[in-house]
Parts: structure tokens; sequence; C-alpha cells
């Protein structure tokens, strides 16, 4: 029998068993299964979904930047096989680095001009660290209480009248009923 | 100088990741930012002693 293994086959395969894995889960490790693979597509992403959106933009913010720097220093262009075979391997970190990979396609990086040549390395360091953090990243949405995450649910499901509703007054012990003393 | 100037971006590359790594274990900024420059005073003084070391070395020895 012959075999034959595409990435695109490989992807459908993972995202189903995704899918199917997620369907079983309990109701508040579900929405950390979805997090977990909206942190891989936008890095942040995860954690706002589970309510860190402080956290999240945090994330984004210095991720992005730090994608930006490398890509501005590498002339704009993605880590290339040719160039950097485990840069070009960590850029996978990230789906969004990695889309844009795929857009820009096998173009080679070219260092800015007006740079030191001795730049260009440590530019392609920074594409592939991105990738890299947000593997991180996603591993610490794992560790987010699941208290927490069904906090979040509890919020979003709770309707606005019963969140709205008054406190209840604490219970106050019952006075002693006085017994009755019986005529000799 | 401009030979080594990208000495320099080992500063940036090296916070984002302490920084990043801090911001996964804690949720308080402050003890994030702490922690973060104190680790980078850490590795940045291993990385001048052992520059240093190297050079001593290969200049003398």
């Amino acid at each position: 029998m012959n075999f034959r293994f595409s990435g695109k086959a490989v992807l459908i395969v993972l995202g189903a068993l995704f899918i199917l894995v997620s369907l079983f889960m309990k109701k508040g490790e579900r929405i950390k299964g979805v997090a977990f693979f909206l942190a891989w597509l936008v890095p942040g992403a995860g954690h706002v979904l589970l309510g860190k959106w402080k956290k999240g933009l945090f994330f984004f913010l210095i991720l992005g930047a730090t994608y930006a720097f490398g890509m501005w220093i590498a002339g704009f262009r993605p880590v290339s096989f040719d160039d950097n075979p485990f840069y070009f391997v960590g850029q996978f970190g990230s789906g969004a680095t990695l889309l844009i990979a795929k857009l820009r396609g096998a173009e080679k990086a070219i260092i800015r001009d007006g740079l030191n040549p001795s730049w260009f390395d440590p530019g392609l360091l920074y594409v592939c660290v991105v990738g890299l953090l947000n593997l991180v990243v996603m591993m610490s949405i794992l560790d987010v209480k699941p208290a927490e995450v069904a906090v979040t649910e509890a919020d979003v499901l709770r309707p606005a009248a019963a969140a709205s509703a008054p406190p209840m007054a604490p219970a106050v012990p019952a006075a002693p009923v006085p017994v009755p003393e019986k005529p000799a | 100088m401009s030979g080594v100037s990208y000495l320099f971006l080992f500063f940036p590359i090296v916070l984002v990741i302490l920084l990043v790594l801090e911001a996964c274990r804690s949720d308080d900024p402050k003890s994030i930012v702490k922690r973060a420059a104190a680790n980078l005073g850490v590795l940045t003084a291993v990385l001048v002693l052992g520059g240093a070391f190297v050079y001593v070395i290969n200049r003398w020895f």
C-alpha cells in the first residue's frame, strides 16, 4: 500500500482529533481547549477568551513588537528554510507567523539597507523566538485554574436580573422558645 | 564597535523572553517587571564576565 501524507491532510486530521477530544472534555476544560488553539492562532487570544484580557493584550503587543522588529531587520521577509532550518521551524509556534511566512512564499530574507550585516542572524532569531515564546504562552493557558474558568462561564450564562439581585441576608439563629412550666 | 553592534540586540530579546516567562507564572505586574529586570541583570553579568574571561584568556595566554 502506498500512503501519501501532505501537510493539509495532517492538519485536517489533527483538527478533527482536536474537535473530537474537545467534545469529550468537561465544560470548564473545553473552553481551555478552544483557548489553547486560539492562542496558537493569535498570540494572547487564548488569554482574552479566558477573561484575562490584560495579559492577552500584553502577550499580543510584546510578541507582535518583537516579530515586527525581527521582520524589519530581515527586510520584512520571513525566515526561509535556506536561511536557517531551525529558525524556519521556530516560526511554526504561532499561526499568525506561519500564515505570514506562507503568504510571503519562499523569498529569502535580506538584511535591511543601512544595517550592519552582523544584525541579520539576530533578526532571524527574533522572528523565531516569537514562535517559540508563543508555545510557552499556550502552555500557560493550561495552568489557568478551572475555578477561574468556571466563574467566567457562569458570568456569561448568569441572567442580568440574578446578577443585580441584592445578596441574601445572613441566617439569624432562632431564639429559644420558652417552655411553659407544668403545674405540679 | 560597529562590528559587534549586534550585541546590543541581546538586551531587547532577553528582556522580552524574561517578561513573557514571568508573565506566564505571575499575575502581578510589579513582580513581573522586578523579577525580569533582576534576571536580566544576572544574565548580563554572566555575559560580561564570560566575555571578559575569554578576552583575558585570548589576550594573555
